[in-house]
């Protein structure tokens, strides 16, 4: 599939008097790794969960994989199962253990067989380094650990869009690394990313472009190289100084 | 004046048999009320807090409706009140088939729901918002989140104030002697009534109420254990 994976056209979107998106024109190519960073409220957050329709917008559109999010009476359950998400709590499943976390969209969503979904569930924990811990409850494993599992448990449902919401934000310093691995490898394998993170490492080695947004805007965005090396506007020099000083 | 203690009227005569049967009939009444009310607990309390709207408000109706008339004003509303609305066949049927226990179900589940509903509702505002958001994202319904993800955790969280709530419902069962469900508080007044032996009726009622209310408790914290979220809640327990 070679296309628009994610299309945001003309996209505004308010909370109460708050603009927190405005004029959004975006687009994300399929296979497309892209990192969005901003300061704290800028609205990134906002915008990747309009994509999967956590988030309403008041104007404009947005196409996922072919799919308007407007459209009266859409299938939201099917539009998600194509979108993965992972979130920068984890939001593993405490009653469940990994292997139960894993396997119940694939087995209550898309009725596959629970053989198949342990079979599914088992090979993906091996893909994020941690098959071992199968049958842990997610209180038992490291915020790394649990963080794979989240992956894994959103790539049991083989979408075709992953969404980041600073994924590794809540993590030890230590752990941080172990993750954007599993990610590194995700993107190598030719998965479409949306990335909100602050890693500009990571953003340097495996990301399409990056994009700046404040105050609902995106304010910048060009390959990392350009990016880094000579940001064209004010903010984005702001911004990278202090980000980067560290 | 010197009262003369007479224990044996307990176990001679019919007392006891009287007092057998009324703790089966507090048993029965009891297992069938809690059953409707933990039903309508969780119906009520996850409705509550629903994002649409006439659902929530149906709920909060329910819920302040019931839990803020007299028990026994309830019984006698399902009793006195309820039955002449039926057709004269239903009404028949009714009571020759223990009309009075089934109202007192009635009236002591729907009460009690509506307590229970608020300590569910409790449970599920202490999850984050994101586990939530989380089910959602991975494609299941709003129907299948609560019911696979959001009640199961809620529920055990909240054994402890449900376990207040099922003492109460035990306790308040008690009230059913009003529309004369022989249950064990009538059979205890019973036994004082034909022995004339108040002390000793109402020592064995007590004692029996409160075995049974100890037992109840007993059975929830291992409930609670059995089913304890690993990492969360474990630790209480096993110390
Ligand atoms: N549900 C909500 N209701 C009202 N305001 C909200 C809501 N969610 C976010 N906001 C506000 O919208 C703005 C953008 O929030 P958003 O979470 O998208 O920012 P962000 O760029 O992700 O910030 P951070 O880096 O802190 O995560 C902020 O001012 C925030 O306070
Ligand atoms: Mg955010």
């Amino acid at each position: 599939m070679n296309g628009q994976a994610i299309e945001f056209k003309r996209v505004n979107k308010w909370f109460g008097k708050l603009h927190v998106l405005r004029d959004i024109d975006l687009s994300i190519a399929s296979g497309e790794v892209v990192v969005v960073c901003g300061p704290s409220g800028s609205g990134k957050s906002t915008l990747i969960r309009c994509v999967n329709v956590l988030e309403r917008i008041q104007q404009g559109d947005i196409v996922v994989l072919g799919q308007s999010v407007t459209v009266p009476g859409l299938n939201l359950a099917k539009l998600r199962t194509r979108v993965g998400m992972v979130f920068q709590q984890f939001n593993l499943f405490a009653h469940m253990t990994v292997l139960q976390n894993i396997m119940l969209a694939p087995m209550r969503v898309k009725r596959v067989s629970r053989d198949e979904a342990e079979r599914t569930a088992r090979a993906l924990l091996e893909r994020v380094g941690i098959p071992h811990r199968a049958d842990s409850y997610p209180a038992n494993l490291s915020g790394g650990q649990q963080q794979r599992v989240a992956i894994a448990r959103a790539l049991a449902m083989q979408p075709d869009v992953m969404l980041f919401d600073e994924p590794t934000s809540a993590l030890d310093p230590e752990m941080i690394n172990e993750v954007l691995e599993v990610m590194t490898d995700l993107a190598r394998d030719g998965m479409t990313m949306m990335c909100v993170t602050h890693e500009m490492g990571f953003a340097r080695r495996v990301a399409h472009r990056v994009i700046f947004m404040d105050e609902g805007q995106v304010i910048e965005q060009s390959e990392p190289e350009a990016f880094f090396a000579a940001p064209k506007s004010d903010r984005t020099k702001q911004f990278l100084s202090k980000i980067l000083s560290h | 004046m010197q009262y003369q203690f007479k224990w044996s009227v307990l176990w001679s005569g019919q007392s006891a048999g009287w007092l057998l049967q009324g703790l089966i009939t507090t048993l029965e009444l009891s297992a069938l009320a809690w059953i409707l009310a933990v039903c309508l607990g969780i119906l009520a309390g996850a409705l509550r807090t629903v994002t649409f709207a006439p659902l929530r408000a149906a709920a909060v109706f329910y819920v302040e409706f019931f839990r803020n008339v007299p028990l026994l004003v309830w019984m006698f509303f399902w009793y006195f009140g309820v039955p002449p609305l039926l057709p004269r066949v239903v009404q028949d049927w009714l009571f020759n088939h223990g009309a009075e226990f089934w109202a007192a179900v009635i009236a002591l589940g729907v009460y009690t729901g509506a307590r229970m509903s608020e300590v569910i509702r409790a449970g599920i505002l202490s999850i984050p918002r994101t586990q939530f958001e989380a089910s959602l994202a991975m494609g299941l319904t709003v129907g299948q989140a609560y019911r696979l993800i959001i009640l199961p955790i809620a529920l055990r969280l909240i054994v402890p104030p449900m376990t207040n709530e099922s003492l109460n419902l035990l306790k308040n069962s008690s009230v059913a002697l009003t529309i004369s469900v022989a249950e064990l508080t009538f059979q205890t007044r019973q036994v004082e009534t034909y022995t004339a032996k108040a002390i000793e009726a109402l020592t064995a009622g007590t004692l029996i109420y409160l075995v049974l209310c100890l037992g109840i408790a007993t059975v929830m914290s291992r409930l609670e254990r059995r089913f304890a979220i690993p990492g969360l809640i474990a630790r209480v327990g096993a110390g």
